[in-house]
């Protein structure tokens, strides 16, 4: 008896809960644009889903309050991802079936992975805002796009960036990582191919430890003029402090995994001042116009709070293509993409003018340089 | 139902000598139960309506809820397997996701580099998954309760970073690894979710099958035996670490085989997919469902799997929802949902087998008397001697 009463509870639950679904679901009235959302709002990037969720919100109120896309108003679905493979699939098959035209996210390049083919399959274009993946765009996917860089550009940035700072001997150092590697590797065959620089060391340390002196002795040794430190926040700082301690004032160059507060509480604002790092710019220092009203707007809206990373910004980018090719050529998922492919060149929105290649890539640098200051601030470094 | 079997059979509840858990004996030997015509066509044509109502299921359902379905139907059979070692052998085992894992990387391993097609690596998954619990558990298998526990987390924690840090250069790190090639069945490639439901269903109802199978053989026997107490098993010739091993293996390779229809139906393996919290969901679908269970497992995987996606409209909420119903349901519900009944055996066939059934035998064509008057439980097969496979079950 007992059993048969919690049966009955369960499958009670279970009906309200998908009435109550299907209610959600179908106050959208037939002449909105209805445009998905997939993003982490659990699992462990929940803090970034939060932030696009808030960031496409916030556009999709002021677009609507103008008027909306040649009169319709604009329908923000919301699906979370829950940062996992299998519940983005689960999210991808519900937006599929929920009359959007076009879906921005998501986050991990894994979870979008999962996604893709759904959306490819039932004819979705599909915006990815933070997957960086390399392989993502490489599946020949006609309707997939993304607003953010992919792994290889920052690779591109770095060496650019060694050969306008003009000097002739390099060494490059990583620790063994994957992600590591691949931009030591990057930054290798980019600099041999462009030619001119000299790499008069390639080396690993290891991760985790303290004492780096024998490490920092050797690149000495072999007197580069700068130093590329393709690691994490922690080394870049114990290497930076070693080498000052022993009065040796080279110059050094990292990537975005040392865009780390605790860069300068490990190291010391002394010994970190003057190191270069490479990295998307912070949201505080977006500089166009459009950026700066969105992040004030951003601020009054949600109590004063910055977007946490980029990432979230570039769901607002991806959300303002996406408007921008239905306002030119209508919701059909095709033509969009042809018109994002094609027609959209140097688009004006928040982290810089979008354009987009014939993978759907973004076309365009929005890596940036900084470098630390005397008090332990990063500086946007003006572009080249 | 027992009240109604009350009249008809005479009950024993009887204690068992070593183990706490008591068992009822049904002693049929006066009143041998019918089977009317009636009661046989009902369930023949409640199966029939079952099997018609899960073939038709996804024109029903469409592809998004369909899908779920497919989703519950793989941890149902993940909790399943799971099932064996924490519900049936009482192991506090954490770590499956570990298992599942590994499977699932066999599989995207071998299609991407090998081009081997996906259903050949299927059983290649499973030894795989096995071989790898066989080694790890081996050392740890004398471990107890929360022990054992604390140290199956670690295992899936040191294969989750394995996966992550691109070991041995095969895994793909964070990204993970690509899969190119569908399912193949004679030239019939299983792509969309309704090709997926038939695979799995066949999937869940082999399973289902076998596990019942087991669970009600001398090896499932051996297990419970050992859940309910582990010394009374071992000083009655249960060799406890071999069945424990087993029991571990049978998991995992049944854990690793699922990894691969998930690597086919996902097109995409990463370590992300294989967390401790992806072990944790498993844990709970089992305790929440009743440990020991087929059916209350099965209902933990629907609830678990669906609950969360049927409030998906909720947004941010839908997890808090999931987790308060989780809350009342361990509240009102600590044994589960559906909990194991208990073993039930004709007294009939064991008698004249043992001493003891022979010596009631022999009571009752000695002195005539009615044999439901004794009430010693040391006249009655012990647990010991089920669980030693010479009684049959059932």
């Amino acid at each position: 008896m007992k059993k048969l009463i919690f049966l009955c509870l369960a499958i009670g639950l279970f009906c309200i809960a998908s009435v109550a679904s299907r209610g959600a679901a179908a106050d959208a009235s037939a002449a909105d644009v209805k445009i998905g959302l997939m993003a982490p709002l659990t699992g462990s990037y929940a803090a970034e889903g939060e932030d696009m969720r808030r960031a496409v919100e916030l556009l999709a109120e002021e677009l609507n309050k103008a008027g909306g896309i040649n009169g319709r108003q604009v329908q923000i679905i919301v699906q979370d991802d829950g940062s996992d493979a299998r519940t983005s699939a689960m999210a991808a098959r519900r937006l599929s079936t929920q009359g959007v035209c076009a879906v921005i996210g998501t986050y991990g390049s894994a979870v979008t992975e999962a996604s893709q083919n759904i959306y490819h399959r039932s004819n979705i274009l599909q915006v990815a805002t933070g997957s960086t993946s390399i392989r993502l765009s490489e599946k020949g996917f006609k309707l997939f796009f993304r607003t953010c860089p992919r792994d290889d550009d920052q690779g591109k940035v770095i060496v650019n960036t060694l050969l306008g700072m003009g000097f002739k001997n390099i060494a490059i150092l990583h620790d063994n990582s994957a992600y590591a590697v691949g931009l030591a590797e990057e930054a290798r065959d980019g600099l041999n191919k462009a030619g001119g620089m000299n790499i008069v060391a390639y080396d690993a340390l290891t991760p985790g430890e303290r004492d780096y002196s024998a490490m920092v002795t050797r690149l000495r040794g072999t007197s580069p003029e700068v130093i590329l430190f393709t690691g994490y926040y922690p080394e870049a700082a114990m290497l930076l402090r070693q080498m000052r301690a022993t009065g040796w004032n080279v110059p050094m160059l990292g990537g975005d995994a040392t865009n780390n507060a605790d860069l300068v509480k490990i190291g010391g604002a002394a010994a970190v001042a003057g190191y270069y790092f490479v990295s998307p710019p912070m949201p505080g220092d977006l500089d166009s116009r459009v950026a700066k009203d969105f992040i004030q707007a951003y601020r009054s809206k949600y109590n004063g709070d910055m977007p946490r990373s980029i990432w979230a910004v570039n769901a607002g980018d991806a959300f303002n293509v996406i408007v921008e090719a239905i306002r030119n050529v209508g919701d059909d998922s095709a033509k969009m993409a042809g018109y994002l492919h094609a027609s959209l060149k140097e688009f004006e929105s928040l982290t810089g003018p979008i354009s987009f290649d014939a993978k759907g890539d973004r076309v365009g640098d929005l890596y940036r340089l900084y470098k630390v200051n005397d008090s332990g601030e990063f500086v946007l470094q003006p572009r080249q | 139902m027992i009240r109604r079997a009350a009249h008809q059979l005479r009950r024993y509840r009887a204690r068992s000598v070593l183990g706490p858990e008591r068992y009822v004996f049904l002693a049929e030997w006066r009143n041998p139960p019918r089977s009317g015509p009636s009661g046989l066509g009902l369930s023949v044509g409640l199966s029939l309506a079952l099997v018609t109502m899960l073939l038709t299921l996804p024109s029903v359902l469409g592809l998004y809820w369909t899908d779920l379905v497919n989703d519950m139907m793989i941890y149902a059979v993940l909790a399943l397997s799971l099932n064996v070692i924490l519900g049936h052998c009482g192991l506090f085992h954490m770590g499956h996701a570990a298992f599942y894992a590994v499977g699932a990387y066999t599989t995207a391993i071998l299609a991407t580099r090998f081009d081997v097609p996906i259903l050949l690596t299927l059983p290649l998954a499973g030894a795989l998954a096995g071989l790898f619990a066989l080694l790890v558990a081996r050392p740890i298998i004398h471990l107890r309760g929360d022990y054992l526990l604390v140290v199956t987390i670690g295992i899936v924690e040191i294969v989750n970073i394995a996966l992550k840090s691109n070991i041995f250069g095969l895994t793909g790190g964070a990204n993970g690894l690509l899969i190119l090639n569908p399912i193949s069945i004679f030239g019939h490639e299983i792509v969309s979710p309704v090709d997926f439901y038939y695979f799995i269903l066949l999937i869940l109802a082999v399973t289902i099958l076998l596990f019942y199978l087991a669970q009600n053989s001398r090896f499932g026997r051996a297990l419970n035996y050992i859940k309910q107490d582990e010394l009374a098993a071992e000083s009655t010739g249960v060799n406890t670490a071999h069945y424990k091993l087993a029991a571990f293996v049978l998991g995992a390779v049944w854990a690793g085989m699922l990894g691969t229809v998930f690597a086919a139906k996902i097109e995409t393996v990463s370590p992300g997919s294989f967390s401790y919290a992806q072990s944790v969901l498993l844990f709970a679908i089992v305790i929440l469902g009743g440990p020991g269970s087929i059916t209350g497992v099965l209902l933990g995987a629907f609830l678990i799997i669906s609950l969360p996606e049927i409030f998906r409209d909720l947004q941010n909420y839908r997890m808090l929802v999931f987790g308060a119903a989780m809350v009342a349901m361990m509240i009102f519900r600590p044994q589960g949902l559906m909990p194991p009944g208990r073993r039930r055996y004709k007294v009939g066939q064991f008698l004249g087998r043992f001493p003891a059934g022979a010596a009631l035998r022999r009571n009752k064509q000695l002195e005539g008397a009615d044999p439901t008057a004794l009430t010693d439980p040391a006249d009655l097969p012990s647990l010991a001697d089920l669980a030693n496979g010479e009684g049959k079950g059932r």
